[in-house]
């Protein structure tokens, strides 16, 4: 089924196009990286802060506000460049299941993330003191760190993993 | 420019077959040492573009960038190590096709300008810091500086990434 829509979608004209113009594809994915780089450091930022080995001087409400949009932002990118790469090379990506994985992943990452703008929000003087903040601060802060790493391992193992089952 | 015996020789290394993937158990070498080469740099890039981004006043405005950049930068030095010595097995696995490469060596151009940009700074304007540092927008020259510096870095990306298309 994936493989049938893969095939259809990259004998379109435009994918063709796209697949024979020699640097859309690196453009594409370096500016990927770019925003992934701005993501990751985002969220390890804001996880340090939750865990307490942040700077004492700024508290969780601050570093999350300033660093939340960012967050959004690149994800926003990641997923215009992340359709564009699945346009231009559908088979690569859809019959690895490493890819739908990911794409759930990012999906669950992304509604957590969602959860947190909210609750911080809602309860900012609970959360910004180390003494009241919520035990679940800390584990928001790890499932973050370990999920978007898994997200980046699984992005580059697609390239590798082609296990055509799918 | 004829490539360095060393690096020829490298790429011989018994170490080098194995992240060619050509020896047993070597077949997920290359792909493993390639993901934690971008785990790093993403906290390299995205660290600095942190540190850029407040020397061009755009974010972080209410933090001291001198405050920034303690609590920011030995993490990006952390992470280049790691970045640079994944990077380095990568290099030794292909030497003689990374050598002659062109994406390579503008890498590393970008890198060098970055380093000599940082050095600059360093040396001048953040050395009379308190005086400017929470100047809004910040002076000229810093914001110069990190332009340039966030400039220089995506180059590095980019051509780090052509880099994988050119030689195949």
């Amino acid at each position: 089924m994936f493989r049938s829509l893969a095939e259809q979608i990259a004998n379109s004209n435009l994918s063709l196009i796209l697949q024979n113009t020699s640097w859309v594809v690196p453009l594409t994915q370096s500016i990927h990286i770019v925003a992934l780089s701005v993501l990751f450091a985002s969220v390890l930022m804001i996880s340090l802060q939750l865990l307490g080995v942040g700077a004492r001087s700024r508290s969780v409400s601050q570093v999350a506000g300033t660093l939340l949009p960012w967050m959004w932002r690149a994800l926003l990118v990641l997923l215009l460049t992340g359709m564009l790469q699945a346009f231009i090379e559908p088979v690569r990506q859809f019959i690895t299941p490493i890819f739908w994985f990911k794409m759930l992943l990012v999906a669950s990452l992304a509604l957590l993330t969602l959860w947190f703008s909210h609750t911080l929000r809602a309860n900012v003087a609970a959360w910004d003191a180390p003494a009241t903040r919520p035990a679940v601060a800390k584990l928001f802060a790890v499932v973050s760190i370990i999920g978007w790493s898994t997200v980046i391992v699984f992005g580059r193992f697609i390239a590798y993993v082609w296990a055509d089952y799918l | 420019m004829a490539t360095p015996e060393f690096i020829l020789a490298l790429q011989d290394s018994a170490l080098a077959v194995f992240i060619r993937g050509e020896s047993a158990g070597g077949e997920w070498a290359f792909p493993i040492v390639e993901t934690v080469h971008v785990m790093a740099l993403a906290v390299v890039y995205g660290s600095i573009a942190m540190v850029d981004l407040r020397m061009l006043g755009i974010t972080w405005r209410d933090v001291r960038l001198s405050k920034l950049a303690d609590e920011v930068l030995p993490w990006t030095w952390i992470a280049f190590l790691i970045a640079a010595f994944s990077g380095s097995l990568m290099f030794i696995a292909k030497g003689d096709i990374y050598w002659n490469n062109l994406e390579t060596r503008l890498k590393f151009l970008c890198m060098a300008l970055a380093g000599v940009n940082m050095a600059i700074y360093q040396f001048g304007m953040h050395r009379r810091v308190s005086e400017w540092d929470l100047r809004l927008p910040p002076p000229r020259a810093v914001r110069l500086a990190g332009a340039l510096s966030i400039t220089l870095w995506t180059g590095v990306v980019f051509f780090g990434r052509w880099i994988g298309f050119t030689t195949q």
